[in-house]
């Protein structure tokens, strides 16, 4: 009778034996062997590791078992062609860093140019992204490609599109430091207002009764929310990330919105509000009418009473005012 | 949209994330929809506190589906990174929406759509107009019809001229829009109609008739039965000649007395012909282009003459054509290859549905407006012009040699873009002129035809 282990360690060497032959790592010199231990990798990062999760909740899974079956699930969802040619690229091969170039290079720079929108700085984040993938900054001695944290989840193209978007977030956040204050004021930039004091109490019931009503939307009803009224994504944007459709999405909002302020309501009260207070201390929140009157002063003080005109100098030791 | 209390947005801004950023190997899996649903709830954990990720995110939509900021740039965030990020320096909005490949195909399906819902309102409003004249002479005709032969009612003389609204016009003239898309036996049929002589139909075939046109049409239905000559069992012959709504006829009968030809109109009805010596009915009113409509009619082959009911077949035609504009035409088509299947998605990856099953496992595809190809292993390759709708294989071959490693990658091109290659992408109104197949074996084959022919480059 056959062990278990051995026959469960047969179907990964077959398991194994197929998704190479999918690969197509062959044809660029990626052994069996190496191939076998990427997957290996990608499945200790993601099936062995959501498995402990699992477990962790529920002690009826045993996470130190991961059936063939499932295996051969998650690998069949695997870009195998994809992930052979990020891992031979990332290995310095040439053969897979041409076809890497004819597939990608121009679609680098059109990702560049739709994230950016401008062309000088598409080519710009392009090239250096390019740089990235091929590995230009060595450490310890050795070439390390960001192609080596591809694991083939999901498509090469995605996963360059956001490593992508993160570059030029970075990128973005680093210029947004070194530009110097004059410069903001000639683009016009207002300067964000301080962050107001902490709120006073009566804000925290409404902070606990906020905070409970959040805790109990699910999370992607939390990511809508933030989605929408954070950040000013639009309905497609939105409905385009969770795979919906706008008119899902809009509907969504408008309950998450009525039932947030319901809820809020109902834990206000549950605080011992009356209705009254409640409705009204969720109508004005206290900070709308917090003004930072230092703040605006200062501002107030460069405007010109009549802009039309030019006011001399006031320095009447200058004498040069004609 | 309703507003959020403020301090909603103040709370949500204030959640920080717990746990660490997922990687860009998830976050592209979960803009791709291809992550199980215990991680895509973990990842949408993770979005939701964070608010640098969800820029990720929305950066990392594909190109197609990235819809342009609408709103002005806010600058009161946390770190004034987040909504700014993506609007910097946008010089314009795309305006993909409003560009004219869209707005021609949007116009058409507009078209379609109201003549579809005209015909579905009111589709025997012409008829109306006729049917107090012609029932009254149906009934007193219809118990003497025997034989092979329904006797037809003539219209008598004295009964009023048709007067053509305004409204009557704008549905004749978009019953003649209609007609063009129809097969053109249903307007020679008309013709034959406005020559008075028509196809009588099998009682049986009639009334399978009329049930599809009621199950159809149901707000038809009681103005059917309103009329004088309905009645259970009864048949009606509803014929509408769109050109020319003087020389509309409409039949009406019991069912009980006709006995025509059961077999041959069966057999009429199940091949859609009518035979070449059927029974003619006596003229209801004499054409005025008798002679000329006789001339064409010759050149009609006889079996291009259509089951009776017009009326149902100008509905389903109308709605033939409405379902068909609406799938071709579908704005927003997305695509995935699942377990070696390509599925195609009209509502945006809600309900996806086999759009193609074949031999070998598909694994991979590119689409480009209503250009989809697709391929797979063992040189699979599959071309459709419509979305999906139909699929025609192409087998690449060079010199006799057959494409037979897999396909992994399909790029479509645009060669009129090669002089700018820094932005080399489709434009809206281009079809592919290049299709690029990557293979297994590290070939790459391409086609500037449409597939017909190859080379390997």
């Amino acid at each position: 009778m056959p062990n278990p282990a051995q026959s469960g360690q047969g179907a990964d060497v077959e398991i194994a034996a197929a998704l190479y032959e999918r690969s197509g790592a062959a044809a660029y010199d990626v052994s069996a062997e190496q191939f076998a231990a990427i997957v290996d990798e990608i499945l200790r990062k993601y099936l062995f590791q959501n498995s402990v999760q699992n477990s962790a909740q529920n002690s009826a899974v045993n996470s130190s078992h991961v059936s063939a079956e499932q295996k051969a699930a998650f690998c069949a969802e695997l870009r195998l062609e994809e992930l052979a040619l990020a891992r031979a690229c990332a290995a310095g091969n040439e053969r897979a860093w041409q076809d890497f170039i004819n597939r990608y290079r121009r679609k680098l720079h059109s990702m560049a140019l739709h994230i950016t929108r401008d062309g000088a700085h598409a080519a710009e984040l392009a090239d250096s992204l390019f740089a990235d993938l091929y590995g230009v900054n060595a450490r310890d001695g050795e070439r390390r490609s960001k192609l080596v944290f591809y694991t083939g989840r999901g498509s090469l193209e995605g996963w360059l599109r956001t490593v992508m978007a993160q570059e030029f977030i970075n990128r973005y956040r680093k210029q947004k430091r070194t530009v110097s204050l004059e410069e903001q004021t000639e683009e016009g930039v207002q300067f964000a207002a301080a962050v107001p004091a902490p709120a006073c109490s009566s804000d925290k019931l409404l902070e606990s009764a906020t905070d409970e009503a959040l805790a109990e939307l699910s999370s992607e009803d939390r990511f809508t929310l933030a989605s929408y009224y954070l950040d000013g994504r639009t309905l497609a944007e939105i409905a385009r990330t969770l795979g919906l459709h706008e008119s899902s999405v809009s509907r969504r909002l408008e309950r998450l919105a009525t039932g947030l302020r319901k809820r809020i309501l109902a834990g206000l009260r549950m605080q011992g509000m009356s209705h009254a207070q409640a409705t009204e201390a969720l109508a004005t929140d206290v900070r709308d009418i917090q003004l930072n009157l230092r703040s605006r002063l200062t501002q107030d003080s460069g405007a010109k009473p009549f802009p039309g005109r030019k006011v001399p100098a006031q320095d009447a030791g200058d004498g040069s005012n004609d | 949209m309703t507003e959020v209390p403020k301090i909603v947005c103040d709370r949500l801004r204030a959640a920080l994330p717990e746990q660490a950023h997922p990687g860009a190997d998830l976050l592209a899996a979960f803009v791709e929809q291809a992550l199980s649903a215990t991680e895509r709830d973990g990842v949408l954990q993770h979005l939701a506190l964070c608010g640098d990720c969800r820029e990720v995110v929305a950066l990392s939509l594909p190109a197609a589906d990235r819809v342009p900021p609408q709103t002005a740039p806010q600058t009161a965030d946390v770190d004034g990174v987040r909504t700014t990020v993506s609007r910097a320096g946008a010089p314009a909005p795309h305006k993909l929406s409003f560009a004219w490949p869209n707005l021609r195909w949007a116009a058409l399906a507009a078209g379609v759509v109201v003549a579809a819902a005209v015909l579905l309102l009111h589709p025997g409003k012409l008829n109306q107009a006729t049917l107090p004249s012609v029932n009254p002479q149906v009934a007193t005709t219809a118990p003497s019809a025997s034989g092979s032969q329904i006797a037809s009612s003539s219209v008598p003389s004295s009964a009023p001229p048709l007067s053509i609204t305004s409204s009557q016009t704008d549905q004749l003239a978009v019953m003649a829009k209609t007609d063009k898309a129809q097969p053109k036996s249903e307007l020679r049929l008309s013709k034959k109609l406005k020559a008075g002589r028509v196809v009588t139909p099998s009682p049986q075939t009639e009334s399978g008739m009329l049930l599809a046109d009621n199950m159809m049409d149901s707000r038809q239905t009681p103005k059917r039965s309103a009329t004088p000559s309905a009645s259970a069992g009864a048949f009606h012959y509803d014929a509408r000649s769109s050109r020319a709504a003087t020389e509309t006829v409409g039949v009406y009968g019991a069912a009980a007395p006709v006995t025509t030809e059961p077999a041959e109109n069966a057999l009429m009805a199940r091949n859609n012909t009518a035979p070449k010596d059927s029974p003619a009915i006596e003229k209801a009113k004499p054409a005025l282009q008798e002679k000329e409509v006789d001339e064409q009619e010759q050149k009609i082959p006889a079996a291009a003459v259509p089951t009776p009911s017009l009326q149902a077949r100008n509905v389903m035609s109308a709605a033939r054509l409405a379902s068909t504009a609406k799938e071709s035409l579908a704005p927003h088509v997305t695509w995935a290859i699942k377990a070696g299947v390509l599925q195609r998605s009209l509502d945006s990856g809600r309900s996806w549905q086999e759009a193609l099953h074949a031999d070998h496992p598909l694994l991979c595809y590119a689409s480009h407006d209503v250009d989809v190809w697709t391929g797979g292993q063992a040189g699979t390759l599959f071309h459709s012009a419509d979305n999906g709708v139909t699929w025609v294989q192409v087998q690449p071959s060079i010199k006799a040699r057959q494409l037979g490693s897999d396909i992994t990658h399909i790029e479509l091109r645009n060669i009129e873009l090669r002089n700018n290659e820094l932005y080399g992408n489709l434009r809206d109104d281009a079809r592919p002129a290049e299709i690029l197949l990557s293979t297994s074996n590290n070939e790459i084959w391409s086609s500037a035809d449409d597939g017909k022919t190859w080379e390997k480059k």
